[in-house]
């Protein structure tokens, strides 16, 4: 039972329809509540990491460890001027932002989070075709960020917004055929493949063992789209100032900030949840949110060390692999996928 | 020529400002770009945001009070630029300084080479968008300001030498700074070296781009690392030796790949012989006055020239030329600098054409600006 019946049958005193509203409306506010503990959490981890790679120490002055400083940039943040620039699109330019926590956050109310002690299952929402609507949330966010380079009127922002247009369409044809390999490997052993709890409950061996390659190219594809180095040519800070996200300031801007590091959380919590097993761990079911907080933890820093180390690849490169080679892998993967399924039923 | 092409493509071409306000320009290069789609099809520098007439104040000062002007040219090899201004108005004044004053001169300029080297090699990685190697160069760079920090009180801007010599003789502690910081820094500049390139990316962004021609670099002044990444062995150390260059025994690195990751190597290469010269330099250095009597304190104001002189010196970034004129009177009639920022500067018209965005950052980054030089 996933928390929105709960939330349902804890109203149903009330008619049917008030009860509905009113789960709707509480697990709204539970979903951005989770969302922004997640940001905190990873924007102060990303800091002191980088700090220590960096041979720093990073935030230390606002609270203890510096770990109030995000309440302080935060603060910071919101009581910035939001300065709109003149010959903008203004509605447009104004929505632009929220369609980017939108997206996030709709992203986060799909996935399955697995069983936690007494509280039973955390998960938001079930759903028979969860992978398809989970693969439409994500593919919001970059419409709010072409929205914001075309509707600022800035050049820097226009470049921004048709590298990323160009990256977008490059990277999330691999990636979609590589999710397909694993729903076809899924039905094998689910009625309901598409549906993302059964796709995680059906590994009995972590897909991420046969699936090594499509791994990998959903990986890449998913860095790809959280869009930090080395694909982050569409805001590139040397190149494009900051992309489609420059002339944006105060909360708008941290709406975009926000967006970038809920991303990273996003696509290592999905490679851990469709890859690596997810709530599945070695013992004990009742602790599955902590195996995937974990096993989501240790991709978030392999993210944040490749993010630190290498520089960033240049568009045109970056097109020429997204089609020339990892299209043509995933579809191989996808084959392989079909002979596993069809031959071993594994 | 641009106006013919301009005719046949039919399409406009995107107008884009980088700088001076940009994040990717150092200092406040302005980059005046035209763009079809991604490709730069034309590129005009426009310099002057950082003008502050060094030249003309030099010559309402006495000469032992330009050397400040100096340090704030190549703001981050402020030596260089002191050795390079007092090589010539020690010229011109007959002042020479004593044969220890020489050697130590040699050590400070070495370090201070290494020092905007590693300062260009984490600006260039920053171009790139790799964030780390910057910090490791810049934990290395802050030892040898620790070492000017001790010898002269600052840590940029030193005004550490002097007409006739240098402000105050190395000490124990100093010299065992220095030979601690040789013993440890090759090794450190392997790692920052292989930071670079053991990464495929950093490989495929430099490699064969921006081909710099030797005619090419001839034709436009260029010098320094970037004419010898071009296959020149030319290096005003060698071919016309001054201080006492002529006693040390180091390499002169040259490429014949002509492209980013040939200048990118020369630097480096540039860095190690740096520290062979400065190893050299500490055992070698003679007993003796540090200051010639003649430019005592008292008298350094007094101190009167008469004729023209031009020296030239190796800077971090090319070939640095000082020429005064002296009119008999206590200032100089005429300061005029070559800087070599300023021509290699020029060459990005010539190797910012049909390029990529990314690829004029990259170029750019590896040409080395610094822009109180090339303002001045």
């Amino acid at each position: 039972m996933d928390v929105l019946t709960r939330l349902a049958h804890f109203f149903a005193p009330l008619t049917h329809y008030i009860a509905y509203i009113l789960a709707y409306l509480f697990e709204s506010i539970f979903l951005v509540i989770f969302v922004t503990i997640v940001l905190v959490f990873m924007i102060y981890l990303f800091r002191k990491y980088m700090a220590r790679v960096q041979l720093r120490i990073g935030p230390n002055r606002v609270g203890k460890f510096g770990m109030l400083q995000l309440m302080a940039d935060g603060l910071k943040l919101a009581g910035k001027e939001s300065i709109l620039p003149k010959g903008r699109d203004d509605l447009p330019f104004r929505i632009a932002p929220l369609i980017v926590f939108i997206g996030l956050v709709m992203s986060f109310a799909l996935l399955p989070y697995g069983d936690f002690y007494w509280i039973g299952s955390l998960t938001i929402t079930h759903s028979n075709v969860s992978v398809i609507l989970l693969f439409a949330a994500i593919a919001i966010m970059p419409i709010g960020e072409i929205l914001a380079g075309v509707s600022s009127r800035n050049k820097y922002a226009i470049l921004g917004a048709l590298r990323g247009v160009a990256k977008d369409v490059s990277f999330e044809v691999p990636m979609m055929i590589s999710v397909l390999a694993l729903v076809m490997m899924a039905s094998a052993r689910t009625a309901e493949p598409l549906n993302l709890s059964d796709l995680v409950s059906s590994q009995i061996i972590p897909f991420g063992i046969p699936e090594v390659i499509g791994l990998l190219v959903f990986f890449i594809s998913m860095i790809a789209r959280a869009s930090y180095s080395p694909f982050d040519m569409g805001e590139s800070d040397s190149e494009l100032v900051s992309g489609h996200s420059t002339e944006y300031s105060g909360m708008r801007f941290g709406m975009f900030y926000m967006g970038l590091f809920g991303s990273i959380f996003l696509s290592s919590m999905m490679v851990s949840l469709l890859y690596l097993g997810g709530y599945n761990g070695p013992f004990s079911s009742d602790a599955g949110f902590i195996f995937l907080l974990i096993k989501t933890v240790i991709l978030v820093l392999v993210a944040f060390t490749v993010w630190l180390s290498v520089p960033r690849i240049r568009i045109d490169r970056f097109v020429n692999m997204g089609w020339k080679y990892l299209l043509p892998i995933s579809i191989i993967n996808l084959i392989i996928a079909g002979i596993i399924t069809l031959g071993v039923g594994l | 020529m641009i106006q013919e092409e301009k005719k046949n493509d039919s399409r406009e071409w995107t107008e884009l400002n980088m700088g001076p306000q940009h994040p990717s320009t150092h200092g406040v290069l302005r980059l005046k770009i035209k763009l079809d789609g991604e490709t730069v099809k034309e590129v005009e520098p426009i310099i002057g945001y950082l003008h502050r007439n060094a030249e003309k104040i030099c010559e309402l000062d006495y000469y032992c009070d330009s050397l400040i002007y100096f340090d704030r040219m190549d703001y981050v090899a402020a030596m260089n630029m002191e050795v390079g201004y007092l090589e010539a108005a020690e010229k011109l004044l007959g002042i020479p300084p004593p044969e220890r004053a020489k050697w130590i001169r040699v050590i400070m300029a070495e370090l201070s080479r290494i020092a905007a080297h590693l300062v260009w090699a984490g600006a260039f990685g920053l171009d790139l968008g790799m964030l780390s190697p910057f910090f490791y160069c810049f934990v290395q760079r802050e030892k040898i300001l620790r070492i000017f920090t001790e010898i002269s009180g600052s840590r940029q801007e030193t005004n550490y030498m002097s007409i006739g010599g240098v402000y105050q003789d190395i000490n124990e502690n100093i010299i065992y700074m220095i030979d601690e910081f040789t013993k440890e820094f090759p090794d450190k500049l392997e790692e920052i070296f292989n930071a670079f390139v053991k990464n495929d990316i950093f490989m495929s962004r430099n490699k064969g781009i921006g081909i710099l021609e030797p005619e090419v670099a001839i034709n436009y002044g260029v010098t320094g690392p970037m004419l010898r990444a071009s296959g020149i062995e030319y290096d005003v150390r060698k071919a016309e030796p001054y201080l006492v260059y002529d006693q040390l025994n180091f390499d002169i690195p040259v490429s014949y790949k002509k492209d980013n990751l040939a200048r990118f190597l020369v630097r480096f290469e540039e860095m190690r012989q740096s520290v062979r010269i400065i190893k050299q330099a500490i055992k070698k250095i003679p007993d003796g006055p540090y200051f010639n009597p003649k430019a005592k304190k008292s008298l350094m104001i007094r101190l009167r020239g008469e004729g023209e002189v031009y020296a030239r010196t190796e800077s971090p970034k090319g070939e640095f030329g000082v020429y005064l004129v002296g009119d008999g009177g206590v200032k100089p009639y005429r300061v005029r600098v070559r800087s070599p920022s300023l021509k290699n500067l020029s060459v990005i018209r010539h190797l910012g054409k049909d390029v990529l965005i990314a690829d004029l950052i990259a170029i750019s980054g590896t040409i080395d600006l610094v822009f109180g030089e090339v303002d001045r």
